[in-house]
């Protein structure tokens, strides 16, 4: 069974058909890109996987402990505890609080503490918390932002933020993540970096990651397999090897500055 | 663990300090019955700020509709008392009022905290009056009249102990798992929501809180004052609430304990001016709001801790 | 049938003095996002101007109508020159504070200075009353409704035909864009307090005719309930201000007909929260849904 089965997804804005009948599947541990130019109808159809949006028709269902379910109907926060997780295209911190604090808020899903002992600060209630900060600590030691804790997370560079998202996406302990243009607007160096993060959370973490990107050298550096959309349909499918070769894909990218790179 | 314990004392010290200081002005005849009333006052008004500002600093939802619920908490007492003049009544009324509030606060936030900004400012403004339309036209309330005599169990120590409980259990709500997740609405509802924050639930949960310590310090205030009418829980009551939490920082439990404090001054003493008191206060409330936009405290916390959760900003190290 | 056709004449009237004052909070909401809480004070300041140009100066009521709307507009524009404008890039509900604050010191200055106690409004036009199908109406019915169409289509063309009117309302789309367009926005936010305060003046005088009586505290209640009004149309559109501003207005006299008058308020209230329950951004209001 695959994690997640994509059958005939069709999201349409009035007359506007922004993802029309897309049937993917992605496997478990899989690193998957999505391409296709800008406009194609990648982050809807991002959106509509993690329930940000609801789809006009087709379904998506994801497999979970207790088997397949069914996706679509599902509140985004539903969607999340079910194990996916993501990012935004343009940052979505929670800017004035610490970047400790946007952490813990992803753990929030996996904890519990009762309103007896926090009113109280019973043991119990400390016991938890430090819990809380200490596997907080330990993401964050993880990926070199340590020393970054108390620092409001709005007031860092933009590079940093996006490491933050990553992290805060992780937090929520996802099987499967899904990257809305992790590298947009990095310089290389920056890019290298995200690249040995992202391939860090598939490896280390075991977890599923679906990535939008335009940086051609990062999608084929790490990506097993493309799914490329163009004008809201899927146009392609398959290794960056075969990828590069596609007729289909190099039509939709012609004059497109992305491919150059590729 | 050995901080917090630490930061529990200090603050433990402060309000058993305060409480000796106040007893003492008592006790020495420094405080006469006008003075008495004014702090009475502020006590009761950082109860219901302090709530209100859980709701609109910490959830980030407008509610303007916060002497609703206080109306709530004050009639439960007011009727109550009337019927069952003893300590085990009055505090009885308190709980009936708070548990009265909570229905309410359901009923209210469940369908219109779906709205946003202004326009939930303006529903739950709706709501309020139209709670205090139906106190003014029921029977049991005695209508636009009010209620007089009521037996007064709610002295200053009484609110004193009891102000100090509610803002602990605030200041304990924010500092958790709960406090983060509804400030993680306030800043951004749909990140919050694929983070698995279930927004609703933490938005009504906020508003909940609000809402009961509001009953809670109606009760107080119908007890203390011993006389209530509709008209002392109007859309002008809600704002006097929201000025001090505007005044004193969103976002700030300090910050609205100082305004409150800071208020209760500015009224005491412009007391004697008659007319000119409300000119000069709403001057007062222009300048500090031009000069100060983010309110005397904006979201600076007093704490203790060496390593607090407070959000206040520390050596940033880059 | 009779008794409902008599309330909703006089619910005209009443809600076109709302639709006036709504006007002015949908306009100001619209280029500020400022709920200008001290809009039904305006209007009290208005008949306030009424009352003294009329009874001291004699002057027409024509004349009262269109001085009381000046300097309503003057004051409108000092308003948000000294209080809103250092508030520009506050946070917002700074800028509602002080609005409060000013609403205070605009009816607790005009106490101090005039008296609380309420003041009948010089009757420069006598009352008649017509009699048509069994309905009465009287002609300062009809005078309020006429002027406050004529005030409205008048503030329609302004807004469609006029260079300002483009500029306010590309403001309200994007400040910024708006001002790399080559547009003072603080022109813009200046006239729009004007032309607001403008026809919350007239509001002021028209009401003082209807109702006679004029004090310093007139403009709190009527003021929210025109603020109410222009949510229900829909905040921030014109015809919304105007439709919602009839509704509440025909609404409070339908059920103070039907007995329940005591639950007016309540009224009002229930149909705002049902309204913005079905329609969150009122009747005329834009949805926006944000982009992810």
């Amino acid at each position: 069974m695959s994690l997640l089965e994509v059958n005939h997804l069709t999201q349409q804005f009035g007359g506007l058909k922004a993802v029309s009948d897309v049937s993917l599947t992605i496997e478990d541990g899989e690193l998957i890109a999505l391409i296709g130019p800008n406009g194609a109808g990648k982050t809807t159809l991002f959106n509509m996987l993690t329930g940000v949006n609801v789809p006009t028709s087709g379904e998506i269902k994801m497999a979970t402990d207790k088997g397949q379910v069914l996706i679509n109907g599902k509140r985004t926060d539903q969607v999340a505890k079910l194990g996916m997780s993501r990012t935004f295209q343009n940052i979505r911190l929670f800017a004035e609080l610490s970047v400790l604090d946007n952490i813990k808020i992803a753990m929030t899903s996996n904890t519990r503490e009762n309103f007896v002992e926090t009113m109280l600060r019973l043991p119990s209630f400390y016991k938890k918390e430090s819990a809380i900060e200490d596997e907080a600590r330990k993401l964050l030691t993880d990926f070199q932002l340590i020393r970054y804790a108390r620092s409001t997370a709005g007031s860092l560079p933009y590079g940093l933020q996006r490491r933050v998202e990553i992290v805060r996406a992780l937090a929520t302990k996802p099987r499967l993540l899904f990257l809305d243009e992790p590298a947009a607007g990095m310089n290389p160096e920056e890019t290298a970096d995200l690249t040995a993060v992202i391939s860090r959370i598939q490896k280390d973490y075991g977890v599923t990651v679906v990535l939008i990107e335009h940086d051609m050298s990062l999608v084929m550096n790490l990506a097993q397999r493309i799914y490329v959309l163009d004008h809201g349909s899927l146009i392609a499918s398959g290794t960056p090897a075969e990828i590069k070769q596609n007729p289909a894909v190099v039509a939709a990218y012609l004059g497109g500055e992305a491919v150059a790179e590729g | 663990m050995k901080f917090n314990l630490k930061a529990n004392l200090i603050w433990l010290g402060i309000m058993v300090a305060g409480f000796v200081l106040i007893d003492a002005a008592e006790f020495t005849g420094m405080v006469n019955t006008f003075i008495e009333n004014a702090m009475v006052t502020v006590g009761i008004n950082i109860i219901l700020a302090t709530g209100l500002n859980l709701i609109i600093g910490f959830a980030g939802q407008f509610s303007l509709g916060h002497a609703g619920f206080m109306a709530i908490g004050a009639y439960a007492t007011g009727i109550m008392t009337q019927n069952m003049a003893t300590p085990l009544g009055f505090w009885l009324s308190v709980a009936v009022g708070v548990v009265i509030a909570i229905i309410a606060a359901i009923i209210i936030g469940v369908p219109t905290l779906r709205l946003r900004g202004d326009y939930l400012a303006i529903a739950t403004m709706g709501a309020a009056e139209i709670i205090r339309v139906v106190i003014n036209n029921l029977k049991i309330t005695n209508g636009p009249a009010g209620i007089f005599n009521i037996p007064q169990f709610a002295t200053w120590p009484v609110v004193y102990v009891i102000m100090c409980i509610t803002t602990i259990m605030i200041a304990n709500f924010i500092h958790s798992r709960a406090g983060r997740a509804v400030m993680s609405v306030r800043e951004d509802e749909i990140a919050a929501s694929a983070m698995g924050i279930n927004t609703t639930k933490w938005k009504l949960a906020a508003f909940v809180f609000g809402a009961a310590t509001a009953a809670i310090g109606g009760s107080l205030h119908a007890s203390y004052l011993q006389t209530i009418a509709p008209g002392d829980f109007g859309i002008m009551n809600s704002i006097s609430l929201l000025i001090i939490v505007v005044l004193g920082g969103t976002g700030s439990l300090t910050g609205t304990v100082v305004a409150a404090g800071v208020l209760g001054v500015i009224d005491t003493v412009l007391q004697n001016f008659g007319t000119l008191r409300m000119v000069i206060y709403a001057l007062a409330l222009i300048l500090i709001m031009v000069f100060k936009p983010s309110g005397l405290l904006g979201r600076w916390e007093l704490s203790f801790k060496r390593v607090g959760t407070s959000k206040k900003k520390e050596v940033v190290d880059q | 049938m009779h008794t409902m056709m008599q309330q909703l004449i006089n619910g005209l009237s009443l809600g076109s003095i709302y639709a006036l004052l709504a006007l002015g909070y949908t306009m100001v909401y619209g280029v500020i996002k400022l709920i200008n809480f001290a809009h039904g004070d305006i209007y009290m300041l208005g008949a306030f101007w009424g009352y003294y140009v009329l009874r001291y100066w004699h002057v027409n009521f024509w004349v009262a109508l269109l001085s009381a709307m000046v300097v309503s507009a003057f004051a409108g524009m000092l308003i948000e020159f000294l209080a809103y404008r250092p508030l520009r890039h506050s946070p917002r509900i700074t800028a509602l504070i002080t609005a409060i604050g000013v609403s205070y010191l605009l009816e607790n200055g005009m106490s101090y200075l005039y008296g609380a106690s309420p003041r009948n409004f010089p009757q420069v036009i006598k009352q008649e009353n017509f009699h048509i199908a069994g309905l009465t109406v009287s002609n300062i019915q009809l005078l309020i409704l006429v002027v406050a169409i004529v005030l409205m289509v008048a503030l329609q063309l302004i807004i469609k035909k006029t260079k300002m009117g483009k500029a306010m309302r590309a403001v309200a789309v994007d400040p910024d864009a708006a001002q790399l367009m080559g547009i003072n926005p603080n022109h813009v936010i200046s006239f729009t307090f004007a032309l607001g305060s403008a026809l919350a003046g007239a509001a002021g005088v028209l009401i003082g005719l209807y109702y006679n009586t004029i004090d310093p505290l007139m403009g709190m209640t009527p003021g929210i309930k025109a603020f109410v009004a222009a949510v229900v149309g829909g905040i921030g559109s014109i015809p919304g201000a105007s439709v919602g501003g009839f509704l509440i207005g025909i609404l409070e006299t339908a059920t103070q007909a039907v007995g329940l008058s005591a639950y007016k308020d309540a009224a009002v209230y229930v149909v705002l929260i049902v309204i913005l329950l079905v329609l969150p951004s009122g009747i005329f209001g834009k949805r926006t849904k944000e982009k992810v």
